[in-house]
């Protein structure tokens, strides 16, 4: 028995890492902890003299899985807000230029959602028409627009006092969004479509993917 | 005599990995951790490599192999790690 | 040969710690590139402790490849705030 003692060792990391990686609430850090786990679980399996699923297990759960996870929560794990550009933006330009929006009112925004472990992505478009219709479209998930631009002039009383409006697809989003943006930088709410009803809004699985795991 | 330096190589690989990974623990920065990780546990594993290389001579390709990879892999690892954390992904 | 690998397997929790404890998404991907160099070494004393060429050669692939996905991740998550 003290000959294989060492087994034993080895073996409790296994468990001591996969408990790391359940409670770990960052994606990120998830995602770094199951490399580690892979490299442990590799250990493992070399040490019981399974050398074949210690390779499949550091080439395909590791280095693969890894990284399509990476990539699929990279995409996932944002807020995609439309904006007006300033000019008139080329749709054949790699990275448009951020407009010259209120930088106070992003920067809170981007504070409310890392605090969710989501990102800001800055989708510009080229009038108020083409907004409307993305968001109607579910290309992007909320909109920002200066209530001077406002297309219907509801939105624009409703926002009398912030010199923004900021109209959000979905219930969980605006709930993060009210809670980091204060009132006087813009007034929130939530967008209704025109064709859809809420109810089906809120039960329609494309308003529930993107934020599901950051249900408490 | 051969024995006695092989345990003594793999002996002093595993004091370079203590002495490596203890700054992990430290509040500094990550360039300093990164610097003192990949110097001394690049050692280290070369240490041990050459001390096992000593114990079972008829595994030397196998082994030689490794000595190259780590040589090669860490330094680029290095430089990897380093262009990347200086440059964004500070606030994920 | 089994006190050195209990050692190994003490300097391999270290960095575990320090990937459990800490913030930064970097000092995480530091721990993970000592983990990755320490469990394949640790594969190869295990290979030479049975003298088992088998294992040996899984360890250096995994020496090698393992390095490779640290590198990738580390590209995907410098990219995080671009775009």
């Amino acid at each position: 028995m003290s000959e294989d003692f060492y087994i034993v060792v080895i073996a409790v990391l296994l468990p001591l890492t996969a408990g790391m990686l359940v409670a770990q609430r960052n994606p990120y850090h998830a995602l770094v902890i199951r490399g580690i786990v892979g490299a442990v679980a590799a250990l493992v399996y070399a040490l019981f003299g399974a050398a074949d699923v210690a390779l499949t297990e550091a080439l395909v759960g590791t280095m693969l899985s890894i990284t399509l996870y990476a990539i699929a929560v990279r995409s996932s794990m944002s807020l995609r807000l439309g904006l007006l550009a300033a000019a008139p933006c080329d749709p054949d330009e790699p990275t448009p230029e951020e407009p010259p929006l209120a930088q106070p009112l992003l920067k809170a925004l981007r504070r409310a959602l890392s605090r969710h472990y989501l990102r800001l992505e800055i989708v510009p478009y080229a009038s108020p028409e083409a907004l409307q219709f993305a968001l109607e479209k579910k290309e992007i998930h909320a909109t920002c627009i200066a209530v001077t631009e406002a297309l219907t002039p509801a939105t624009a009383q409703s926002a009398a006092s912030a010199p923004y409006h900021l109209s959000v697809r979905l219930p969980r989003l605006l709930e993060i969004v009210q809670n980091g943006v204060p009132p006087t930088l813009a007034s929130v709410s939530l967008y209704r479509s025109r064709q859809m009803t809420t109810a089906n809004l809120s039960d329609s699985p494309d308003a529930r993917h993107n934020i599901w795991e950051n249900q408490p | 005599m051969i024995d006695v330096l092989s345990y003594g190589l793999i002996v002093s690989g595993i004091i370079f990995w203590f002495w490596g990974t203890l700054p992990l623990l430290g509040e500094r920065s990550v360039l300093f951790k990164l610097h003192s990780l990949s110097v001394s546990d690049t050692l280290g594993s070369m240490s041990i490599v050459v001390g096992l290389l000593l114990k079972i001579p008829s595994e030397w390709p196998l082994l030689v192999l490794a000595l190259i990879s780590l040589a090669i892999w860490n330094t680029v690892l290095g430089y990897v790690l380093a262009y990347c954390s200086s440059t964004g992904g500070d606030d994920v | 040969m089994n006190g050195i690998l209990i050692a190994m397997t003490l300097a391999l929790l270290i960095p575990i710690y320090e990937a459990w404890q800490d913030e930064d998404i970097w000092q995480t991907m530091l721990a993970f590139a000592s983990i990755a160099t320490k469990t394949s070494i640790m594969i190869l004393v295990v290979s030479v402790l049975r003298d088992d060429w088998m294992i040996g050669l899984v360890g250096v692939l995994i020496l090698s490849v393992g390095n490779a996905s640290l590198m990738l991740l580390a590209h995907v998550l410098r990219r995080m705030n671009e775009l």
